[in-house]
């Protein structure tokens, strides 16, 4: 039977050590809801399991003076949704934590194992792109910063150097008048992975943009932070006519694959309706209501 | 004791009134299966077993050039390893209860464990014996076989076409027990149902339609992966424990497949995660026999859903063409249909029964059905609730409503109309019996879901759907064993895999006959040593067939008893009577409780027994509304509201009825909307897992009403019918023409996807600019 | 089988039992015999139904003078092909 070790270090700095001495066959868990399984199935060979959630930078969830948050990178999602200043800030990134797998599996699934996944389809990545959301990652050779929308390079694979580890995400402080939206289309009502995810934040000054962002998910190799799209709605007035616009450049820049979950076809149509639908829950937000998140 | 779970409601067409049975006790199984306590294939652990794993085909369709297992063999912790040259050459000979000469045991035997060829992603190639499953899958790994691929053919079109390539190289057609190909062919077997004249027909319909359908390859999703344990003795004798949907089956399968005398052969059922037909026949139980012989210990073996969605037995996918004539009165004149069904890797698919069934619920004067039988580089199709009758009532139920709406006929009273009734024809078949598929329609007319219009809402497709269904019930042989303890009590032996509560259902028959409280009767699912020949699980029978044995066993304990009590009391048997479970005679008046401790007193112990093979069985109707949302930007179909009107005969339990029915309604919306095997081009199954192969989940249903009807079934003493599969044939029917009502959509294809519907909605946009 | 009745598929015939149907059916339609009975038993995957009820006795069953007949593809449990392997 194959043996697998298990570390709980307490510390960023022996976490990278552990990683450092066992190099690729050591993992970070954080929730496990995807390792375990990928472990299981043999897909991975793996001789140690870093529990990261001993380490409290790992399980932070604070928002410093200047209003920016860090989220720790093994925090469940149970707890953002938990926490109604973080609700109030960061919407789309509730709407996803919401929404990964179950109750039961949000309860360790972590926004931070989600992103280190690299699925195209992660809910929480679109999510944390149109929030603008940094990665701090510490390894062997100490700490560096990556916008999250560079994070993801491949389906699975993701910018970590060997020896690295996300330690948290910053999000910036929202601000005024903004609001943000995230939603999926699933054939079923849980339980399901996106067959597209669509998320967008939007500023307002009045009834004009004044700075949006979109991404999509489960429609490219990566999650894609759809910039064309943002820029195009800057200094529009918010409303249907707009958002059209926008999500035609969302739909025109998805590059989605057929596979057993769903067609390009398909998903092409529906980066054009989610986006409509992602921008309009942005904006019932940033006027201080609250998106219906339809499917 | 009894439960109050009823959600719905009965519509009797019969006046009679019981003790026991329409009540609703607690099931003798509750407590354990709700306390974790029930034991499942999983839970068998014997002393120094050996776990096995199976080594699969990469490959669609492959020759096996060379198997070499000496790393396997030499990695420590492993004690066996077999190929399929371990299995026992099979005799060329037909397996009985068939549809054709296609089915071969040898067949069978290759599906278990290929030969020289593998026939679909995922077919076993070598199985392993270690002492953990970790080692025996590192051990499958290092089984070196060289493949030559081969071109796979996966749709049953592609596979009859005549340059197709061949998947069995001696394999001919047959019609009628006749070769009719000249070269060898995918298709196994041509059948062609005729009644009346089918030209004249059309040639007296006013409107004739003709359309045709196409559908996925479906699996049954019990939730409980296949599992087995085996124990090969040194004196030859092999018990097995599994999870099976028939212990004697599966003993007979062995028998077969091993070559060995069935008396030597003991299978124990375990308690079972659901079956739907597809837990009928034997995948591991071989191997781990196999397995046991060569180590010398018990090997238990389990499959993972990677496994079971590959390589176990789902229903067909392939197409249906129906043809319907009638007259602008709206009276069927004739149909013409033309089924064609992959039967997987193998042949012997479920065309027939599908063909049976095409027409069922309909008066048909001049009909004719040809079925095909194909085979294609996909797992061995078997059966799933009701197999074949969803494929065909899918395709002639939406020509139904089709019709329908172009005559500007009720769909409600076309049905009444042309309903089959007592004494029509039935393709291939004796004429119905007593049947109820007319008090289902008007169940379902004057249901309260039927008499309220659909709420339209601004901005949202909505529509209503109808459709009928038919299913067989087929009768077989049951047995069942009672003993009279000397409490008053009963220990009732029966054969059946208990999957839909049959255990207490049964019992209510048995406490019904003898006049006790069926919480006196203590039922237990016996193995293949403890009680009569009984055929599977399987055909809505159980509830139908052993219930017949456990009347008949009621009445031989009840002559018995009579019979010791004429000897006790010196006087003849015909003096004493038996009425509401109370022995009469002059003066003298026993309830069976004091009749049990009296004969307990003089040594008389009562065994009533009966094994009873039925002759007159019956089938089963529905009727299902289906009210449906279409999201017309992204193709997505929700469920509002659904009733589902059943003729149950009579309904011994009837929440056990409606759950059947809820059971087989979910499993037909997931056919309709999501369900379906998607393979690549060369043959790979892509989505084998719950995550990708789509289910419903309880979000994805509303509350599914029901409506029992009762229309007692000539054919058994209480008028059972059996109910468990005819409510999965409707729902696809309901929702396409529901779905047609909302958008105007005719949705062919199964399933009606997102993807497939919004598909349709643009390029009906598109037809509208 | 249609194809040697010439199309007929209701015939009326003399017979005391199954059998004799069958041999009376053969006298009409030469190969009948064949299509339906295989060592003197009733083929395999066919079944006999008498008024109605699917006769356990096949070749033995009795039959009444207004009896009628139809022989029929049996199915098994759970209609499924490779149901029953009967032991040789």
């Amino acid at each position: 039977m194959r043996a697998i070790q298990y570390a709980a270090p307490t510390t960023v700095d022996d976490a990278v050590a552990l990683l450092a001495e066992h190099g690729e066959n050591a993992r970070i868990l954080a929730g496990g809801t995807d390792l375990i399984v990928q472990v299981r199935e043999d897909g991975r060979d793996t001789e140690l399991f870093v529990d990261a959630k001993g380490i409290p930078e790992l399980t932070d969830l604070t928002v410093s003076a200047d209003g920016t948050t860090t989220l720790g990178a093994a925090t469940p999602c149970y707890e953002l949704y938990g926490n109604d200043n973080f609700c109030a800030a960061y919407p789309a990134i509730v709407d996803a934590a919401r929404i990964i797998g179950s109750t039961g599996i949000q309860g360790r699934a972590s926004v931070g194992g989600n992103l280190c996944n690299a699925g195209p389809a992660g809910d929480s990545i679109p999510a944390l792109i149109v929030h603008s959301a940094i990665c701090n990652v510490a390894g062997p050779n100490g700490r560096r910063e990556i916008a999250v929308e560079d994070f993801c390079t491949a389906p699975g694979r993701n910018s970590l150097e060997a020896g690295e580890m996300l330690v948290s995400l910053t999000l910036p402080s929202p601000p005024p008048n903004s609001g943000t939206h995230y939603l999926r289309f699933i054939p079923r009502n849980e339980m399901d992975i996106a067959v597209v995810g669509a998320g967008a934040f939007l500023q307002l000054d009045g009834d004009s943009i004044t700075a949006a962002r979109i991404a999509l998910g489960a429609v490219a190799p990566t999650p894609l932070f759809v910039q064309a799209a943002g820029e195009a709605l800057i200094g529009q007035t918010a409303g249907e006519a707009a958002f059209a616009a926008a999500a035609e450049i969302a739909r025109d820049t998805a590059s989605p694959i057929d596979d057993m979950r769903g067609t390009v076809a398909h998903r092409k149509q529906l980066s054009y309706v989610l986006t409509q639908r992602a921008l309009r829950g942005a904006l019932a937000h940033a006027q201080g209501g609250t998106p219906s998140n339809g499917h | 004791m009894a439960v109050e779970t009823r959600t719905g409601r009965t519509v009797k067409h019969h006046d009679n009134t019981y003790n026991v049975i329409g009540t609703t006790p607690i099931r003798h199984d509750g407590v354990e299966k709700v306390t974790g306590e029930a034991l499942y294939g999983s839970d068998i652990n014997l002393p120094g077993q050996f776990h096995g794993k199976v080594l699969r085909s990469p490959h669609a369709h492959a020759r096996i050039l060379s198997i070499d297992t000496s790393r396997a063999e030499a990695l420590d912790g492993v004690h066996a390893v077999i190929t399929g040259q371990d299995i026992p050459e099979p005799a060329d000979k037909i397996i009985s209860g068939g549809e054709g000469d296609g089915n071969l045991l040898k067949y069978k035997t290759e599906n278990i464990l290929a030969r020289a060829k593998t026939h679909y992603h995922g077919h076993p190639v070598a199985a392993v014996a270690a002492i953990s499953p970790h080692i025996a899958g590192q051990a499958v790994k290092l089984i070196d076989v060289t493949y030559e691929v081969l071109p796979a053919v996966l749709e049953v079109r592609e596979a009859m076409a005549p340059d197709a390539p061949i998947i069995i190289e001696d394999l001919l057609t047959e019609l009628d027990d006749q070769v009719i190909s000249e070269t060898p062919s995918n298709i196994a077997e041509k059948m062609v149902y005729e009644t009346g004249d089918v030209d004249q027909g059309f040639e007296e319909s006013d409107l004739i339609v003709d359309r045709e359908f196409s559908f996925g390859v479906v699996h049954q999703g019990y939730i409980e992966t296949h599992n087995a344990t085996a124990h090969w003795l040194k004196d030859g004798n092999i018990h097995v424990w599994c999870s099976s949907q028939g212990a004697f089956s599966i003993r007979s399968e062995l028998a077969n497949i091993l070559d060995h005398p069935i008396t030597k052969i003991h299978v124990t059922p375990m308690e079972i995660g659901g079956g739907f037909g597809g837990k009928t026949t034997s995948y591991l139980e071989p191997l781990a026999a196999l397995l046991s012989r060569k180590s010398g210990r018990p090997v238990k073996m389990n499959m993972d859903r990677d496994e079971v969605l590959k390589a176990t037995g789902p229903t067909p996918g392939g197409y249906v063409r129906v043809k319907l004539g009638v007259t602008n009165a709206g009276i069927v004149k004739a149909g013409y249909a033309e089924l064609a069904f992959d039967a997987g890797g193998f042949p012997g698919s479920v065309v027939g029964a599908g063909c049976k069934c095409v027409f069922a619920p309909y008066n048909m004067p001049n009909a004719k059905v040809v079925g095909y039988d194909v085979v294609v580089n996909k797992p061995k199709t078997h059966a799933y609730r009701a197999p074949g009758a969803t494929h065909a009532e899918f395709a002639s139920e939406t020509v139904v409503d089709e019709i329908c709406r172009e005559l500007g006929l009720d769909p409600v009273e076309f049905r009444l109309q042309n309903s089959a009734k007592e004494g029509d024809w039935q393709l291939d078949e004796p004429p119905y019996a007593r049947i109820g598929h007319i008090e289902c329609v008007e169940a379902a007319r004057d249901s309260d879901h039927w008499q309220t219009p659909l709420e339209q809402v601004p901005g949202k497709l909505r529509g209503r759907g109808i459709a009928s269904g038919f299913w067989f019930n087929v009768g077989l042989t049951s047995s069942a064993i009672a003993r009279l303890n000397s409490d008053g009590s009963v220990t009732l032996l029966e054969g059946s895999t208990d999957i839909g509560g049959t255990r207490t259902s049964v019992a209510m028959q048995f406490a019904e006959t003898l006049g006790i409280s069926v919480d006196d009767v203590f039922p237990i699912v016996a193995d293949t040593d403890s009680v009569g020949q009984t055929d599977v699980t399987g055909g809505s029978r159980v509830t139908f067939a052993t219930g017949i044995a456990a009347h008949d066993a009621a009445n031989d304990m009840k002559q018995q008893i009579i019979a010791g009590l004429a000897d006790l009391w010196e006087m003849s048997e015909d003096a004493i009577t038996h009425r509401d479970g109370t022995f009469l005679t002059d003066g003298k008046s026993l309830t069976v409780r004091e009749a049990a401790l009296l004969l307990t007193d003089e040594e008389i112990f009562p065994v009533g027994r009966a094994t009873v093979t039925p002759e007159r069985v019956g089938g089963a109707f529905t009727t299902h509304i289906a009210d449906v949302e279409v999201d017309g930007e992204t193709g997505k179909v929700e469920i509002l509201r659904y009733t589902a009107v059943q003729d149950a005969g009579v309904a011994i339990y009837p929440p056990y009825v409606e759950g059947q029915i809820q059971g087989g309604v979910v499993q037909g919306i997931g056919w309709a909307l999501n369900e379906d095997y998607v393979y690549d081009d060369k043959g790979l199954l892509r989505n084998s897992s719950l995550l990708d192969y789509r289910m419903p989940t309880a979000l994805d249903v509303p509350n599914i009403e029901t409506i029992i009807v009762e229309v007692p079934n000539p054919g058994h003493p209480y008028g059972v019918r059996g109910v468990g599969e005819v409510p999965i044939v409707p729902p696809p029917a309901a929702v396409a023409n529901a779905i047609h009502d909302a958008t105007g959509l005719r949705l062919r294809d199964l399933p009606m996807s997102p993807a497939r519907v919004q598909a349709a909605l643009t390029s009906q946009n598109g037809d509208q600019t | 089988m249609r194809e040697l009745t010439g199309g007929q598929t209701k015939v009326e015939v003399p017979g005391d039992t199954v059998r004799e149907v069958v041999d009376a059916l053969d006298v009409r339609f030469p190969g009948l015999h064949d299509r339906l009975i295989e060592d003197d038993r009733l083929r395999s995957g066919l079944a006999v139904f008498i008024d109605g009820a699917n006769s356990r006795r096949r070749l033995r069953a009795k039959v009444e003078p207004e009896s009628e007949l139809y022989f029929i593809e049996s199915l098994g449990g759970g209609l499924t092909p490779t149901l029953e392997f009967k032991k040789a």
